[in-house]
Formats: structure tokens, sequence, C-alpha cells
């Protein structure tokens, strides 16, 4: 039977198609791959899939669910399939779950309530708690999703929409920011999903992922598919040239840096140990950063390492140990580069304002705003919009700009790249490496992917996964 | 993927609540100064309907409602507004301060702003009117003291998260202290927020002042109010329908407009 039948699908912003002539078949029991970089429309196509385009977007073209067909902008029809038949997992997990709220309650109300038919209270709180310990959650249930980590916020809000039953699932970036167990676990769960009758339609830039998920590939380039067909073909003999670097970029096939000689220690950290809750994350670590080093921290989500990356640079207290920082140069010498740039920066003031503050901050000259835009290869003219109106890469690289303005003895970068796509990383990171030793700065690098400390850092540091709670 | 500008542009409904306040702050400003004395009684004249030279009518004691009207809209409009202000400034002050300082200050403001909370608005003014029968400033200070709480509470919540936010924590490692950190990441957040609250507070005001008026805990006459005004003009609504009726109406713009003007809540 076919779930999903998209036909010449095409999404305007005004006069601009951003999205263009997209058909694509998917069938019972198989798994489809939209392959593609940031801003190439892929979410934007599973938005108009849904029918919950963001408003002022416009689309056209056929879609057909489980065999009834509609407009695209029809998205009223299609709008009566949600949770239970038709269901879409977002980007950002913890916009998804509700703040407010303990988690299992959530997933057990969707049993409870969304599920057709619907579950009693009792066998809802049971298979919700049930579904957590095959996710690997157990000891979360009573929590918010403000206490989770990224990937357990994932997994909860991925449990939330699996138990509404909807047999077509549409997965905006699922592994976004995932180490690569937990890539690997919820791949499982998508074909999983899959097996049992299901459909899943999966929008990534992570090539592992659409390589274990198999099934059918598109590759999408500004909003248009470049190139279709079964997973092992496409990432065996790409045909299309972006196709070729998309899977030239993936960290796994980068080669060793070379590295440059240590110089004296620029933080020097003692006994450092940390608890949360009942789990232990780390103890006892001593750590030493040479000025110039390049240094990683690795480890699964959930073991700590935005929590020792806040740690060095004084942000959280350790539970016991201490740090030592450089003291002959002032504070803000140390700096961070986050996760998530467009959180690290005021919305509503424009990029120009904000490094126009610290220019102004720290009596530099506006040349060298200029001489790192130029570096980064940024155009000035992005500076006046606002952090949400350019794209993630572009802000990262804005985000570095404004830390190298004022020449840092140590940069803490917390998963700088995780939410870039693979070419966009993979420059991104070319540029940081280059810039730091433009600006003659150590590095904490805080990773997930061992590929990317091993190709970036002379030494790296290996986190293990929380012990589990003392008896 | 979403856009939103620096500052949502004002709906068209908006305009209009800005458009029927402004009427009714003109009528009060215009109406004092063209009706005369609101006091003068002309027992000759009394329930005159409206006409030329007394363009509202004349009440049952022959003193002319657009004067009267005009007093009352224009104490109602200046209790809104001053009450609101002392209401909002400190409230949003001491928001930031408990979000900002330590656990103990959050502590000892939290539970003094849950006190106040736990005694209702009106009951505080009712308990202040018994020490100044019939003045003017326990309204003030007791409007001003029950409100004060709204804008802490909502201002602490929203500064909490912001300051824990990494968009703050980036800007101290930046070198920027605490001014910088108010000016540029607190007050943008905070302004529309406030906006919407004083503008319900400001309807509150009114509506609570007209409200004491009409159960006669309020201003005592012969002091033009929109509640006493209407209690007095309740026994002379089968004669004169339109006298009752004017007040009522003067009261329905304020609130509408001020009911506008704070705009619709975004559920998305």
């Amino acid at each position: 039977m076919t779930f999903l039948d998209v036909r010449d699908l095409s999404v305007h912003a005004g006069t601009t198609a951003v999205v263009r002539d997209v058909s694509l078949r998917l069938e019972e029991s198989q798994t489809y791959t939209l392959l593609g970089e940031t801003g190439s429309g892929k979410s934007l196509l599973a938005q108009a899939i849904m029918g919950n385009l963001p408003a002022g977007l416009r689309s056209s073209g056929s879609i057909t669910v489980f065999g009834e067909t509609s407009t695209a902008d029809e998205t009223v029809k299609r709008r009566r399939l949600w949770g239970h038949s038709m269901a879409l997992l977002p980007q950002e997990p913890w916009l998804a779950l509700d703040p407010t709220m303990r988690v299992l309650s959530q997933v057990a109300e969707t049993y409870q309530r969304v599920r057709r038919p619907s579950e009693s209270r009792e066998s809802a709180r049971k298979r919700a708690t049930g579904d957590f310990l095959t996710l690997g959650l157990e000891g979360a249930e009573r929590k918010l999703p403000g206490a989770l980590s990224g990937g357990m916020a994932q997994r909860t809000a991925f449990a939330a929409v699996r138990s509404g039953g909807a047999r077509l699932l549409i997965v905006d970036e699922p592994t976004k920011g995932l180490d690569a167990g937990l890539r690997d676990s919820i791949v499982s769960m998508l074909k999983q999903v899959a097996a049992n009758d299901g459909a899943v339609l999966t929008i990534t830039h992570d090539v592992a992922a659409a390589r274990s998920l198999g099934g059918t590939i598109g590759v999408m380039l500004d909003g248009e598919i470049v190139e279709q067909g079964p997973a092992a073909q496409v990432l065996a003999e790409p045909r299309h040239d972006y196709t070729r670097r998309l899977l030239a970029a993936d960290p796994q096939t980068w080669g060793p840096r070379t590295q440059p000689p240590p110089l004296g220690p620029v933080l020097a950290a003692n006994g450092l140990s940390k608890r949360f809750g009942h789990h232990q994350l780390f103890a006892n670590l001593d750590i030493e950063i040479a000025a110039d080093e390049r240094f990683a921290v690795i480890g699964p989500s959930g073991s700590g390492k935005t929590t020792l990356g806040g740690m060095l640079l004084g942000l959280v207290p350790p539970d016991s140990g201490s740090v030592w920082r450089r003291s002959d140069v002032p504070a803000w010498k140390f700096q961070k580069l986050y996760q998530d740039p467009i959180a690290a920066f005021a919305p509503r003031a424009s990029l120009r304002t904000s490094l126009r503050d610290v220019v102004s901050r720290h009596n530099l000259g506006w040349k060298e705003v200029e001489k790192w835009l130029d570096r980064t290869r940024l155009r000035a003219s992005l500076l006046d919009r606002l952090p949400d109106q350019v794209s993630s890469g572009e802000l990262q690289r804005i985000a570095l700009v404004r830390v190298l303005l004022l020449r840092p003895v140590l940069l803490v970068a917390d998963e700088p790249t995780s939410r870039l796509d693979p070419i966009t990383q993979q420059e991104t990171i070319e540029l940081l490496a280059e810039c730091l030793v433009d600006a003659g700065c150590a590095l904490v690098l805080v990773t997930h992917d061992p590929a990317i400390a091993g190709s970036l850092a002379s030494r790296v540091l290996t986190l293990n996964p929380p012990s589990p709670p003392a008896p | 993927m979403t856009t939103s500008s620096a500052f949502k542009p004002m709906t068209r409904w908006q305009w209009a609540g800005l458009a029927i306040l402004a009427l009714t702050a003109l009528f009060s400003l215009v109406a004092p100064v063209v009706g005369g004395d609101p006091l003068v009684q002309d027992l000759d004249h009394v329930m005159v309907k409206p006409s030329a030279a007394s363009p509202l009518g004349t009440d049952h004691l022959g003193r002319s409602m657009l004067a009267r009207l005009g007093h009352a809209a224009r104490l109602s409009l200046l209790l809104a507004a001053l009450s609101v202000l002392t209401a909002a400034i400190p409230g949003a002050v001491l928001g930031v301060a408990a979000a900002w300082r330590s656990r103990w200050t959050d502590t000892m403001l939290s539970t003094i702003a849950d006190g106040v909370l736990a005694l209702p608005g009106l009951l505080l003014i009712v308990l202040l009117t018994a020490f100044a029968p019939g003045r003017f400033w326990p309204f003030y200070v007791g409007l001003s003291l029950a409100l004060w709480v709204e804008y802490f509470r909502v201002v602490r919540a929203s500064a909490q998260s912001l300051l824990r936010g990494p968009q703050v924590e980036a800007s101290r490692l930046l070198g920027f202290g605490p001014a910088y950190i108010v000016r540029r990441h607190l007050l943008p957040e905070l302004f529309p927020l406030l906006r919407t609250l004083m503008t319900f507070g400001a309807a509150t005001s009114v509506l609570s002042l007209a409200a004491l008026g009409l159960v006669g805990v309020g201003l005592r006459p012969p002091t033009p109010e929109l509640g006493t005004m209407m209690i007095e003009l309740l026994p002379h609504y089968q004669e004169a329908p339109w006298l009752i009726a004017e007040p009522i109406l003067i009261l329905l713009f304020a609130v509408t407009g001020l009911a506008l003007v704070a705009g619709e809540r975004e559920f998305r």
C-alpha cells in the first residue's frame, strides 16, 4: 500500500520557490531519507506534507496520504490525520515538549488522548513506562523537560510521537546533536517503526544516519531533489556532483591535522568532580591545557561534557576540585562558542549592533571586525539582519568573529558544529582551526563525534556515560 | 524556520483601541473646560434632554452632565495611569532584583508578593478607605499595592530564564556588565510583556474605581465619578434613560479601548 505519494510539490515564499517540483513515494514498511544541507528546504517540505507551513508560504502540487488525495494547500484534510495516522517529530525536541509537565505523563497522555482506539489511564501509564525502559530513559520519568539532556529530550519526544500510533512518521533531523551510540538507537527505532507496518520519511543532513536507515534516499539541493534512488546505490555511486561533496564532507573521511608544539599552560584543573542528581558525572579529573593546544572532550550524551566545559570557564561550580586560569590576562580572554549559536545572541538586536557593542566595550576598531569577517568569508551585509535571519552556519561564524575580536587565550567550543550539515560543518571546523592559529588561542572542543575530535585535537579526554545511581 | 521582527507592528484592532482611548482622553480634557463647574446645581433645569445649550443634558440636580462626565473620565484615566506606573516600575525592578540576586533576596521578595496576593485587591482598597473615607489616595495606594505583584511575578519569571540562558552567559563572558545585560537582553524581551500587563492593569483600575463607587464605598458625592454617578442616576432611569447611559458609555469606551490596545495574546 502506498502511504505517501507527493507529486510536483512546490513551496513559494513570495515569488521565490524554496521547494521546487518535488515528487516522492513512500510505500508501507519502507523508509525514505531526504538528505541535504541546512537551508535546502528539507524542513519546509516536511511541513508542506504535514500541512503546517509557516504563515506567508504558499504550496502547490498534490499529496496523497493513505490513498486520499488532496492538493498541497488543502491542509485541513491532512490535519485530521495528525497524531494517530501521520505524525511529525520536529527538529527541536525541547520546543516540542511541555516545559511544565513531567515527561512520563506527556507520553502517557498521548496514549490516552491521541491514539485510536485510546488506552485507559492505567494501561497508558504502563505502556509509557515500557517505552521509557526500551528507550533507556528509566529514571527520567518524573523529570521536567528542562532537566533532560538533549539526547534524552529527543528520545522523550520520539516516545510521545510514536505513542500516538501514527503509521506514517515524518522525522526532522532526528540525530542532530546526538553521539554515535544514540544515533544508532534512534535509527533502529525508526527502522522498527517501518518494520511494524509503518513508513518513515526522515529528513537529515547526517550521512551516517542515512546510510544505516537504508531504503530510498533523495538528495536535496536548493529546494530540488537532484538525485533519488536506493540508499546503497546513491551512497556507493553518487551521480550528482553535490552528492559526492556531501559524502566527502563526512567527518569520518577527514585526515588528521598537523599539531603545533605545546607552550606554557593557560588553564589547569585539579580533582574536578560533579554529580547530577544521583549520577556521578565525573570524578577527580586533572586537566592541563597549554597555550595553542587543541584539546577535545568527547563522551556520549549526558556524560557531563558541557558541564565540564562550563566548569573550565568558571560558569559552573565543581562539587570538588579547583580550576586555575591564567591570571595575568583579563577574565574575558576566556571565551565560549555555543552549540546553538542563535541562543547566544540577543534576539532583537541586529548582528551589527551585537558586534558593535563588543567593539565599543573593548575599545576596538571596526577594522578588526572587517578583518575577521573577511577571514571567515562572511559578507558584511549579513550583519544588518537579526540572528534568526541568517543560517546556523553563518551565525556560528559570526559568533566566532565575536569571540576572536577579543583575542582570547582559550576558547571552549561546545559542540560548535553538531547542528550543521556536513559541508558547512567541515568549513566551520576548518575555519575554527585556522582562526585559532591566527589568534594564538587554545581550544577546548566539546563534541560527541570522535572523528572530529581526532582530526582537530592533539589530546582527547573521553568521559564515560554517567555511572548508575549508588545503591 | 521562524521569522520574527524586532517589534511586532500594531494590528488594526490595536489601532482602533488606541483611537477609542485617544477620543476618551480628549473628551476628559475638553469637556470640563466647555461644560463649566460640575458641582453647580440649577434646580430649575433638572433632567434636561441633550440640547445645544447643554450637549449631554443635566442630571437630577440640574448639574451639567458634560462637565461631570468630563471630570469623572479625567479622574478615572489619571488614577489608572498613576497606579499602573507606580505598580509597574517597582514591580519590574523588584522582579529583576529577585531574579538576579541571591536566593535569599528572591525568597524574601517572593514571600512578600505571595502575602499581598493572598489579600484580594478590592478588599485592600476597602480597608484603606476606612482610614480616609471618600478621599482619593486610598484608591491610588490600594490599587498600586494590589497591582505591583503581577509585574513582579511576570518579570521575575521571564528575567530568571533569560539570565540563566546562554545569551546572557555569552555577554558576561564577553566582558559586559549588568547595565548592558539589562539594556540589551532584559528590556527588549520584557517591554512587550509589560505593555500588555499595563494596559490590562489600567482597565482593572478604571473598573475597580467605578465598581467601588457603584456599591457606595468609593468617592463620596458630589465628586463626579463614574460609579457614583451611575448609582445616583439609577433611580431616574425610567424618566431619563439617556442619563445613566452616559457614564456607562464612557466606562465602556475606556475599558474597550484599553482591552483592544493590549492586543491578542498569541498562543503558538
